[in-house]
């Protein structure tokens, strides 16, 4: 049993004086019993499932072939992406400790070489040397000469270790962003986001992200897809480009779906999977307030995940600073939506009033989703 | 110069004695040793030093804050065939029909995720809808049904009972065997030519029926006998005399200008109160034809709190007050009268009022005496009732119960004629009066079998305990009234191994048709047969199962009109019943009646319930015996209950029975007469009757919540009486801790809280002479006599410390209009909103301590004969005045008036706030953020209307599981994942359902549509079915609720503070000639 349909392009003139294409397309079944041998052909390789009939004219079959066989995949215009290089703190670090025990290094035998040179020239001058103490009894020498400048540099030292500790305490619990590692866990599946919804021209397969993650415009949730989801395609694909069949049969194994026998078994058992973004019970999220009204691309919040994630992590940090520094900028979407034209008829006010509310508003020259509440507690918090 | 001198401490210091000096060393000599303080062998052992101590209670410091560092692992796990309906994050609702035997209501439902947690009325069909507003009444018990759902105690499969063991235990079987079992038990039946007997409430069920004929199908004996707690027998028996009919009539108090009932509390718990209730409301409009009601009652009712003129008369004395309502009638329209009337000049006047409404009023009575309701009869005959407002067409389907069958039922049980008894939706050893001869009975009955949900008083004694589902997870079909259809779909797959009775039935019937597949077709034949089904039958069940009842909006059933004949020689014989219901010769008689909060006694196992302050007794967690203030004086009781102030145990006897049960001083009580209510005491002998109906008392017994008070209803003249006129009260000088959530009874002329006026006072129009703006007093001459002293005044609205918020005409404005006319008291909106916004339930000894967390309360003031104004003038003293102030009429007309946040625009909670937790949105929101707040309290102190609540414990903990439902991973399931749950150590406070606004703008903003009035609705005002409570935007000048906020009788509470909420309230206004004083 085929899954997919013969290929279509240049269909037409293959058909050229081997029967009647239109026929053939308005109603397979109808025209196979002509006996036409093109039609018996086709239905031999590809049956049991018949095509179903088309309610078409000439005119548009003809529109549906000239358009399969003119098709090149369309150029698009490259989107910028802004990837920010993730820092290579790991080195920096290992650097300056390279560098800082060199200097210790050079310090100390320098202060040796500096000890030897005094002494010699105080032997020279027939004086007694400085008598070789032990290194600690030397420091703590050091020390009581130099309380001013030891007292100022503890200071200084716990001032910073206490900045080191109030910058890891804002980073606690946060899984995303700039400062942290990003958040990863191993799933159990080895889903490949970059593979499904990366872009055509690099091979990949360019799959709306809604396509999977349907919740995003009409639920708070955008959701994880069922495996019927996964099915839709993978029905009829079976093995993968980077993983070969192991990954997709774990699909299979969820869904109950025998390859072997192209049937479901009944035998279910859901995936598991590993939640990477997290937010705290105690703050809403709508995904449709950001998706359908607010008209955000996913990568905005979730990063270049179809460019760059084969494993999906958490990008952003989605702290509330995060969040309401956004709020704080972006400008609501207003234009082409009667919510809004409402919104904007009440701000306008009294016109006698000169449109006061609203000048006070468009001081910036736009209304951010902080100026209509987006700041308050209640509009995330309940 | 150093001293020499030398001191000792004692002899031993001077001596040296080297024993003692050694112990000296030491700080604290070593017989301190700590084994001796701690007398712990285990503590004695150890040598953990202090500074290992501290070295340990440091690194379980760190440890424990790093481990809560850590994030845990959460995993996702997204269906396998997600349905297509489904998605998740977005609720469904679904249109079904809640019924228990007492209520009726078609309802919608919402689910999450597949799990129904909140009800609703249906706003656009059935019986219980308010047309006038498009919502569906329905009540407390009704929206609280879905947490029965989740309760832990249901019974989780079929068992069968292990008899006359003294524990109990039941075995779990699986559904063959019990289907087998039952199978030959009911062939033995057959072979021994005894009866089989289904037993079970007012089904009012179409296909329940035709499952019981399809087991009478393989069993020719099956007989049906019907049995309701509550019974209406004195109803339909006088109707069957009367009419020929044996049913519960249809009333529409819509066409009804005066309404007269003798003891019906038909807003609460008489009759179809789901649908009685919107009638009432509809003609309860000032401005357009306020209907007058007449009460007559001993115990305060909520309809008596609501009614115009209200008759306290003794439970004796009712019939007579029929009597003379019936003569009064009679004498005026030419009929017959009885005599020997009660002579009360209210009563009188309640009659003239009635023959100038003639065909325009409706008179009904409480009474199960059939004599009484013949009586009541022929009064709505003489008026011309029958076809206005009375409709013995379209009569209620309901309360069909017969208790003159039941008493032959447990004759024949006794007698051994019974070979298999089947129960469902009844539970005869708790509510009959007659409870032990059932018991008896019982054990002489070849084969038992409950279909209860719950192993319960009588399914614990039955040989089989079959669970039917919980009505949330069962198809069923439902005839509420003639004409009406109502269908209840399934919101859930089945949480246990149970199965619908129905289903039981039809098996053990011998047929293998689904239940369901049997409504469909009852539907099919029933439609057909009214001619009603013009296109597909599929169509017609779709828009059904879709809208949850038949006929749809437009379509109705034609019933044919019967006509009336009356047999007037019924008049003397039942003129005589009345008179020998009237003879009591106690000292006190007694009332039985069924609360809001607990009905019958089937939900007294739901905690929400259970903590629903009863709304005029404000009591939670307890039966109790209301008694007059006058009474509660005579035998010296406690007359002023509170947190430190414990009620006085009584011993209620009458016959052979007797309980002992606190004394609550009602106002409104008629002296001489005390009432309890029904439905408390469940599973007092240890059954599983479900979550919340046993707790833990303040002695640390676990038992039954309040007492049953059934064992006092007696079986007179083939009818259950709910009065016991010869009782004795004998206080056992005992004191009992109750919990009450409202301690203070009047609102001592304090017309900045609630104001009223008569109906004739609003009519004339002038807003100054029933609600004149509030004034202060100000140091300028604004009166301009030429002086300065406190009669110059100006309004509130002059005084503002603060700088306008800026609400007023930007974005929304989001605000409630509670109208203190339409609100019946009923609560429903307390429970709404505690299941709406997962609040906890805290128990009887938090509520004690005014724990209480419920977000909405419903105040409940009385009004008192003293009067401020009055009194100065007589020259009383203010103190005195203020004592004499606090004390009740003791016929006293109530206000209910439903009090949650406020709102303020200037709140007083935001400016106290250390760390500003609560702060103000510019929706006009009084918002609270519980991870903000750090339990100051500050707020909740500076509240005017004392609204906010603390957590004061983690409320959602097995600490609290005997009364929190959301404590275990079954009760969570209700909670509405939209709000937080809130733990210890924060305050919370009604947030206006900001989830619903936040929703409904969401959807506003998808449709790309101005959010329209009516499509937000809070979870108190979409449960409000008489319009008591409007939601809506202020700043939308077309909104219900901006043009309440400006009509004449809008009012702010404690307006003269200043705080500017944006919740009004309207004048109440009573139809009554007595002027409302000092309005």
């Amino acid at each position: 049993m085929k899954l997919v349909g013969p290929a279509l392009k240049g269909i037409k003139a293959k058909w050229e004086g081997k029967g009647d294409i239109y026929a053939w397309v308005k109603n397979s079944q109808v025209y196979l019993k002509t006996g036409n041998s093109m039609a018996t052909a086709i239905w031999e390789e590809y049956k049991p499932t018949p095509m179903t009939p088309m309610a078409l004219s000439n005119e548009e079959i003809d529109a549906a072939f000239y358009y399969v066989d003119n098709y090149a995949p369309a150029v698009t215009a490259k989107k910028e992406v802004v990837v920010e290089p993730v820092a290579a703190n790991d080195n920096n670090w290992l650097w300056l400790v390279i560098v800082a025990l060199l200097f210790l290094v050079v310090g100390l035998s320098l202060a040796g070489v500096k000890r030897d040179l005094r002494n010699s020239v105080l032997e020279a001058e027939g004086k007694a040397p400085v008598p070789d103490l032990p290194r600690m009894q030397r420091i703590s020498n050091w020390v009581g000469e130099h309380k001013v400048i030891v007292g100022l540099g503890s200071l200084f030292i716990t001032v910073w270790l206490m900045m080191l500790a109030w910058d890891a305490a804002w980073v606690i619990g946060v899984y995303g962003g700039d400062e942290v590692p990003h958040y990863k866990p191993e799933q159990p599946i080895l889903f490949n986001h970059t593979l499904h919804a990366g872009k055509v021209d690099q091979g990949n397969l360019a799959i709306n992200c809604q396509y999977c993650h349907s919740g995003a415009e009409k639920s708070k949730h955008a959701g994880i897809p069922s495996t019927n989801v996964c099915m839709n395609c993978h029905k009829a694909v079976d093995t993968g480009r980077n993983t070969g069949k192991t990954e997709i049969a774990k699909i299979y194994a969820a869904t109950g779906w025998d390859p072997g026998k192209m049937a479901f078994t009944g035998k279910e058992q859901p995936i598991r999977w590993i939640k990477v973004h997290n937010l705290p019970d105690l703050a809403f999220f709508s995904h449709a307030q950001h998706v359908a009204v607010g008209k955000l691309e996913c990568q905005e919040c979730h990063g270049p995940i179809d460019v760059q994630m084969d494993v999906a992590e958490q990008w952003s940090p989605l702290t509330m600073g995060w969040c309401i520094q956004c709020h704080a900028q972006k400008e609501v979407k207003m234009a082409g939506n009667g919510y809004y034209d409402e919104v904007m008829a009440r701000l306008n006010g009294d016109e006698n009033l000169g449109h006061a509310e609203l000048k006070k508003y468009l001081e910036d020259g736009k209304i951010t989703v902080k100026e209509l509440g987006g700041w308050e507690c209640s509009k995330c918090h309940y | 110069m150093s001293s020499t001198k030398r001191y000792w401490m004692d002899a031993a210091d001077l001596n040296k004695d080297p024993e003692v000096m050694k112990g000296r060393e030491q700080e604290f000599p070593q017989e301190l040793a700590i084994d001796q303080v701690l007398g712990d062998k285990t503590f004695a052992g150890a040598n953990t030093g202090r500074r290992d101590f501290l070295k340990f209670l440091g690194f379980s410091l760190g440890a424990a804050t790093l481990a809560a560092c850590e994030t845990p692992v959460i995993k996702s796990i997204p269906y396998v065939n997600k349905p297509e309906d489904i998605t998740p994050g977005v609720a469904n609702w679904y249109a079904s029909t809640f019924y228990d035997g007492q209520d009726f209501a078609s309802i919608l439902v919402k689910t999450r995720e597949g799990r129904p947690i909140h009800i609703k009325g249906n706003p656009q069909f059935g019986i219980n809808r308010n047309p006038g507003l498009d919502k569906g009444v329905v009540n407390a018990r009704i929206i609280g049904s879905v947490l029965s759902l989740y309760d832990g105690e249901r019974v989780k499969g079929p068992r069968k009972n292990v008899l006359g063991d003294s524990a109990n235990t039941h075995e779990g079987v699986d559904w063959s065997t019990a289907d087998k079992a039952i199978g030959d038990g009911l062939a033995a039946a057959d072979t021994a030519g005894k009866r089989i007997v289904v037993l079970s409430n007012t089904l009012a069920s179409p296909s329940t029926s035709a499952a019981i004929a399809a087991l009478k199908v393989k069993h020719a004996t099956v007989e049906h006998v019907q049995v309701d707690a509550i019974s209406y027998c004195g109803v339909t028996g006088a109707n069957l005399k009367s009419f020929g009919k044996r049913v519960f009539p249809g009333y529409d108090f819509t066409k009804a200008d005066v309404i007269v009932s003798v003891d019906a509390d038909f807003l609460s718990s008489w009759g179809p109160t789901t649908e009685t209730t919107w009638q009432y409301a509809l003609k309860r409009n000032p401005s357009a034809g306020m209907s007058k009601h007449f009460q007559v009652e001993a115990r305060m009712s909520i309809t008596g709190a609501n009614a115009d003129v209200r008759i306290p008369v003794k439970q004796s004395e009712l019939p007579l007050a029929v009597i003379a309502l019936h003569d009064a009638v009679a004498n005026k329209t030419g009929g017959t009268a009885v005599g020997g009337g009660l002579d009360n000049e209210h009563v009188s006047q309640a009659a003239d009022a009635l023959v100038n409404a003639k065909g325009r009023c409706v008179v009904i009575a409480g009474s199960n005496n059939e004599g009484v309701q013949i009586l009541v009869n022929n009064i709505n005959l003489m008026l011309g009732n029958y076809g206005t407002t009375i409709d013995l067409d379209r009569h209620s389907m309901l309360y069909q119960g017969d208790d003159a069958a039941m008493a032959q039922l447990i004759t024949d049980m006794n007698a051994g004629s019974i070979g298999a008894l089947i129960m469902a939706g009844v539970n005869p050893i708790y509510s009959l009066p007659n409870a032990a001869e059932f018991k008896a009975g019982l054990a002489k009955v070849g084969l038992t079998v409950s279909c209860s949900r719950y192993a319960d008083e009588t399914a614990s004694l039955c040989q089989w305990n079959c669970p039917d589902n919980h009505y949330l997870e069962s198809w069923n079909d439902y005839m509420p009234k003639v004409g009406s259809y109502a269908l209840g779909q399934p919101t859930i797959g089945k949480l246990f191994n149970t199965r619908s009775w129905q289903g039981s039935l039809l098996k053990w019937g011998g047929s293998d048709v689904k239940y369901r597949d049997l409504i469909e077709q009852t539907w099919q034949a029933n439609l057909a047969s009214h001619g009603a089904v013009a296109g597909l039958f599929g169509d017609v069940w779709n828009q059904s199962v879709h809208d949850g009842v038949y006929p749809p909006a437009g379509v109705t059933i034609p019933v044919a009109a019967t006509a009336l004949t009356f047999d007037a020689t019924l008049i003397p014989t039942a003129g005589a019943a009345a008179k020998q219901a009237a003879s009591g010769a106690g000292d006190f008689e007694l009332t039985l009646y069924t609360t809001e909060a607990i009905g019958d006694g089937q939900h007294a196992n739901n905690p929400w319930l259970q903590e629903m302050p009863d709304p005029l007794a404000k009591i939670t967690w307890d039966n109790y015996v209301c008694m007059s203030f006058a009474d509660v004086a005579k035998l010296g009781l406690n007359d002023h209950l509170g947190e430190q102030a414990p009620a006085s145990l009584v011993t209620v006897k009458a016959g052979d029975q007797q309980i002992t049960l606190p004394v609550v001083p009602s106002p409104g009580q008629k002296s001489g007469t005390i009432a309890i209510a029904l439905g408390y005491g469940r599973g007092a002998n240890g059954e599983k009757v479900g979550m919340a109906a046993c707790t833990t008392d303040h002695n640390g017994v676990y038992g039954p919540v309040g007492r049953n008070a059934y064992p006092f209803t007696s079986l007179v003249n083939g009818a259950i009486s709910y009065d016991a006129l010869n009782v004795t009260v004998t206080a056992t000088g005992e004191e009992y801790p109750i919990a009450i959530t409202q301690t203070h009874l009047t609102h001592m002329d304090r017309h900045s809280i609630v104001r009223e006026t008569s109906l004739a006072t609003f009519a004339a129009g002038d807003k100054n002479a029933y609600n004149p703006p509030h004034t202060l007093p100000i140091h300028e001459d604004t009166n301009g006599d030429g002086v300065i002293d406190s009669r110059d005044k100006a309004p509130v609205a002059e005084f503002d410390l603060w700088a306008e918020h800026p609400v007023e005409g930007v974005g929304h404005r989001w605000g409630l209009s509670i109208d203190l006319n339409s609100c019946i008291g009923c609560g429903a909106c307390i429970t709404a909103c505690n299941s709406e916004n997962n609040i906890s339930v805290v128990g009887k000894d938090e509520v004690r301590r005014s724990r209480e967390m419920h977000w909405l309360r419903l105040d409940r003031y009385y009004s008192s004969d003293t009067h401020w104004e009055e009194g100065r003038e007589a020259g009383e003293s203010k103190i005195a005045l203020y004592a004499k102030m606090e004390v009740p009429s003791s016929s006293p007309k109530v206000f209910f008036m439903p009090v949650m946040c406020q709102h303020c625009n200037h709140a007083p909670c935001e400016t106290v706030c250390p760390v500003a937790a609560t702060t103000h949105s510019n929706e006009g929101l009084n918002q609270m953020t519980y991870n903000r707040c750090i339990g100051t309290r500050y707020c909740a102190n500076n509240c005017p209307y004392k609204v906010r609540r603390f957590n004061w414990f983690n409320y959602v903990s097995d600490k609290f599981a005997e009364v929190n439902p959301a404590w275990d991973d079954l009760g969570r399931m209700v909670l509405n994942p939209d709000v937080t749950v809130r733990s210890r150590g924060v305050i919370e406070k009604c947030s206006m359902c900001v989830q619903n606004i936040q929703a409904g703008k969401l959807a506003a903003k998808e449709a790309g549509t101005p959010v329209m009035d009516g499509s937000i609705e809070t979870a108190c005002s979409a449960a409000c079915g008489t319009g008591a409570i409007v939601f809506g935007d202020l700043n939308d000048k077309k909104s219900m609720v901006k043009g309440l906020a400006g009509s004449d009788r809008s009012y702010y509470m404690l307006e003269e503070i200043g705080v500017k909420p944006n919740v009004n309230y309207l004048v109440k206004v009573r139809n009554s000639e007595e002027e409302a004083q000092h309005a």
